[in-house]
């Protein structure tokens, strides 16, 4: 099979080191509390109702895409009642 | 009608993702979306972060929860990023571990039906979808868990 001329990963390459940063750990944090959400025994539907938020915001949140603020991220840890991103000391 | 073949993009050990590249074209699909934004001042952030969704989906896996269903019920095609953008580029999922990526362009306030330009990028992809369906109960195209395995050309 033909291989394009140029790979994803070579495109990343390209891209400012920042921007590469900023999904990379967009998609770590969404990853993370989807892994939350799961060992609950949650579905998006039911974390919503118990955060009083409406499904379509879980659904960003659990995207890889979302820009998440620390308030959001608070909420989310206490309601979990575990870490979910940590902070170099 | 045009013909096209399935071509290697890039690959993990989490997810494969091909394009495709018509017979005489230069670049394949997702390649004519790249030149064509990868040094537009307007779209530059847009493009800069859906390039690396994309990179993020490679290491992870092309889990649904990562894309916006944007063509039928009864096909596979789905569109990113999910959050809003002045950008829109089309794949076809096949599995948490497959993904085809298409062409893309910029999203207008109106739905993609009403674009001509991006309506024909998902046309394509249904059409490849469908045919790629059809190859796999015939036997000419094998997915396995994790590739597509087939040097048949498909008429677009």
């Amino acid at each position: 099979m033909k291989h394009t001329k140029m790979s994803l990963r070579e495109m990343a390459a390209q891209t400012p080191a920042e921007v590469q940063q900023e999904v990379k750990m967009e998609f770590a944090v969404s990853n993370r509390i989807y892994q939350l959400m799961v060992s609950k025994g949650l579905n998006q539907k039911q974390l919503a109702i118990a955060l009083g938020k409406r499904p379509c915001e879980v659904n960003k949140w659990i995207s890889g895409q979302h820009n998440f603020t620390l308030r959001t991220i608070a909420m989310l840890t206490t309601f979990f009642g575990e870490p979910i991103i940590g902070v170099a000391e | 009608m045009s013909e096209a073949e399935l071509i290697m993009y890039d690959q993990s050990d989490k997810c494969t993702m091909y394009t495709i590249q018509f017979t005489g074209d230069e670049d394949s699909e997702i390649e004519k979306f790249y030149n064509k934004f990868k040094d537009s001042l307007e779209y530059n952030a847009d493009f800069n972060k859906l390039i690396n969704v994309l990179l993020n989906i490679l290491d992870t896996g092309a889990f649904e929860r990562y894309f916006r269903y944007e063509g039928k019920v009864s096909d596979r095609v789905m569109a990113l990023p999910v959050l809003s953008s002045k950008l829109r580029l089309y794949c076809v999922r096949l599995s948490d571990r497959i993904l085809i990526l298409g062409n893309g362009g910029t999203k207008k306030s109106r739905p993609y039906e009403e674009d001509d330009e991006l309506r024909g990028y998902v046309l394509t992809l249904q059409k490849f979808d469908k045919l790629l369906k059809e190859g796999v109960r015939d036997g000419s195209i094998i997915v396995t868990e994790n590739t597509i395995d087939t040097d048949k050309t498909f008429e677009l």
